[in-house]
């Protein structure tokens, strides 16, 4: 890691998205206390990590990337050596264990062994037991890595459930999860952050050019030529269908007001049918910043 | 204090949860058995003293299989990254596993204690020298037990963990065989680093506080270098 600098308001969903060998579970492993940064320094909650480790780690919960099982252990017996190591006092841990068994659906299972579940029940443990001493901050690394379609839809609709009451930081490389949950993106490439932005106004940069898709209907040549005369703008793609013409523009950032802009395009040559912004999707946005140079941030 | 007993309450459930455990005691007893036969009727003394040869060639073999796994397998399966992201420390950690191997170990040496009441039946064994030789084997395996403990925290492999133990083991069991052929300052030193000096003081009832020192001073180093392990996680 290098120059990795970044600032978690509470009550924050944010996203860590890298390739794999990024450096994603590294910063996690770093943010946890379970690897020592070799400079810099990690605050939570007001607690520095390398001198109160052991204050840090009363306030998160941490779900590694393989959830961090005793097979031979039955659920209830897991979740009640999790609330015994973090500190639940003694009279709240039944309570606590209930409530938790209740959060991630898994009171119809709690005397099963760990080695007879599913992976997607024991992703689900794992948050169980990340969550059992209720963090300030909530750490989860790859949380629907190997799970089918739908665990991957039930863990992320606890994660959803989870995020009402605590800030959360969650790494993948599934790009979509970042889009359903989280707020924020951090977009991180061989150990640095390259992308540090709300998840909008990230699907919204793509430099200093934005798409526009025009569709009308009318005279296609003559509008062509007409763009030719329009400074900071460049047709990008065109196609037709019958009498509807499809038109793709490149224009300057500084243009917002499409009315003005179309009217000037068309100039009574056509009539608008639709008019709309191309936004860039996320996984393109993670394509480009990953070719680019790695010192360039956004 | 109460996270270390939690600890070690969950290493001695694993071992009743594993058969290998299962396994370890059934033949550990059985095997002490036919030798306590065999050594009685052909010597008979009221005496345990060559039973106590018996068990401490025994641990040396039972032991690695027992620690093998106890940071080993934490961390190849990454419930050590689950441990050490709790509020609990690496002490709490390193004694709470040395505990739970320690009172398993317990449980299998305390079958054996059956043996005083059998040779009392029969003949007039020293009281004394029977216990000092019990303490000392025990101690013999709480220091095998810490030797087990550090080699499974320098690894993720329980191959490699219990190799290693044996390999230490038996240089600490039996290096004493081989001075003959060190020259004189260096036979004093493996004398004194061995194991079988100090076990054999107790086993005649001779308990001095330097047998003392040095199997408890043994088990604090294991320990020690045990935790300096587990804390040193970038080059593992």
């Amino acid at each position: 890691m290098s120059e990795v600098s970044f600032e978690i308001r509470r009550g924050e969903i944010v996203g860590f998205l890298g390739q794999n060998g990024a450096g994603k579970t590294t910063l996690m492993r770093i943010l946890t206390s379970y690897l020592p940064a070799t400079t810099g320094e990690v605050i939570i909650g007001g607690e520095d990590v390398r001198d109160n480790s052991l204050a840090v780690r009363k306030k998160i919960g941490y779900l590694p990337e393989i959830p961090p099982l005793y097979p031979d252990m039955t659920i209830g017996e897991y979740l009640r050596f999790a609330a015994q190591l973090k500190d639940v006092p003694a009279a709240r841990r039944r309570e606590e264990i209930d409530r938790v068994l209740t959060e991630c659906d898994l009171r119809e299972v709690r005397n099963k062994t760990i080695r007879t579940l599913s992976r997607g029940f024991r992703q689900r443990v794992g948050i169980a037991q990340a969550i059992i001493n209720d963090p300030e901050l909530l750490i989860l690394d790859e949380p629907t890595i190997g799970l089918d379609p739908v665990q991957i839809l039930q863990v992320r609709k606890l994660i959803r459930n989870l995020k009402q009451k605590r800030t959360v930081l969650l790494s993948t490389h599934i790009l979509s999860e970042i889009e359903q949950i989280a707020q924020r993106v951090i977009i991180i490439k061989s150990g640095r952050i390259i992308a540090d932005q709300p998840l909008d106004a990230l699907l919204n940069t793509s430099g200093s050019q934005k798409k526009i898709l025009i569709r009308f209907k009318g005279d296609r040549q003559a509008i062509e030529r007409t763009l030719l005369d329009i400074p900071n703008l460049k047709l990008t793609s065109v196609d037709s269908m019958e009498e509807v013409h499809s038109m793709e523009l490149e224009i300057a950032n500084s243009h917002d007001n499409y009315n003005e802009l179309v009217g000037k395009i068309l100039g009574g040559k056509g009539r608008i049918l639709e008019v709309r912004e191309r936004r860039e999707d996320l996984e393109n946005i993670f394509v480009r910043l990953n070719l680019a140079d790695p010192h360039t941030r956004v | 204090m109460n996270k270390i007993l939690t600890i070690a309450r969950k290493e001695l459930t694993a071992y009743f949860k594993s058969p290998v455990a299962y396994i370890v005691l059934v033949i550990t007893i059985s095997v002490f058995n036919v030798f306590f036969y065999l050594i009685i009727d052909d010597n008979r003394e009221a005496s345990l003293r060559d039973m106590f040869k018996v068990m401490e060639f025994m641990f040396i073999f039972i032991v690695p299989i027992l620690t093998m796994g106890i940071f080993a397998e934490e961390k190849l399966t990454g419930t050590m990254e689950f441990l050490m992201t709790t509020p609990t420390t690496n002490t709490e950690i390193v004694l709470g596993k040395y505990l739970g191997s320690l009172t398993f170990f317990t449980v299998i040496f305390g079958t054996t204690l059956i043996y005083y009441p059998i040779i009392e039946f029969f003949g007039q064994p020293d009281l004394a020298a029977t216990l000092s030789g019990y303490a000392g084997i025990w101690l013999e395996g709480a220091l095998f037990i810490a030797v087990g403990i550090l080699m499974s925290s320098l690894t993720r492999s329980q191959i490699v963990a219990a190799i290693s133990s044996y390999g230490v083991l038996f240089s600490l069991s039996f290096s004493a065989l081989f001075t003959k052929y060190l020259p004189s300052p260096a036979e004093t030193l493996v004398i004194y680093a061995g194991t079988a000096s100090h076990a054999q003081n107790f086993a005649v009832g001779l308990v001095t506080p330097g047998d003392l020192i040095y199997f408890l001073s043994g088990i604090f180093a294991c320990i020690l270098l045990a935790r300096l392990s587990v804390e040193n996680r970038i080059w593992q």
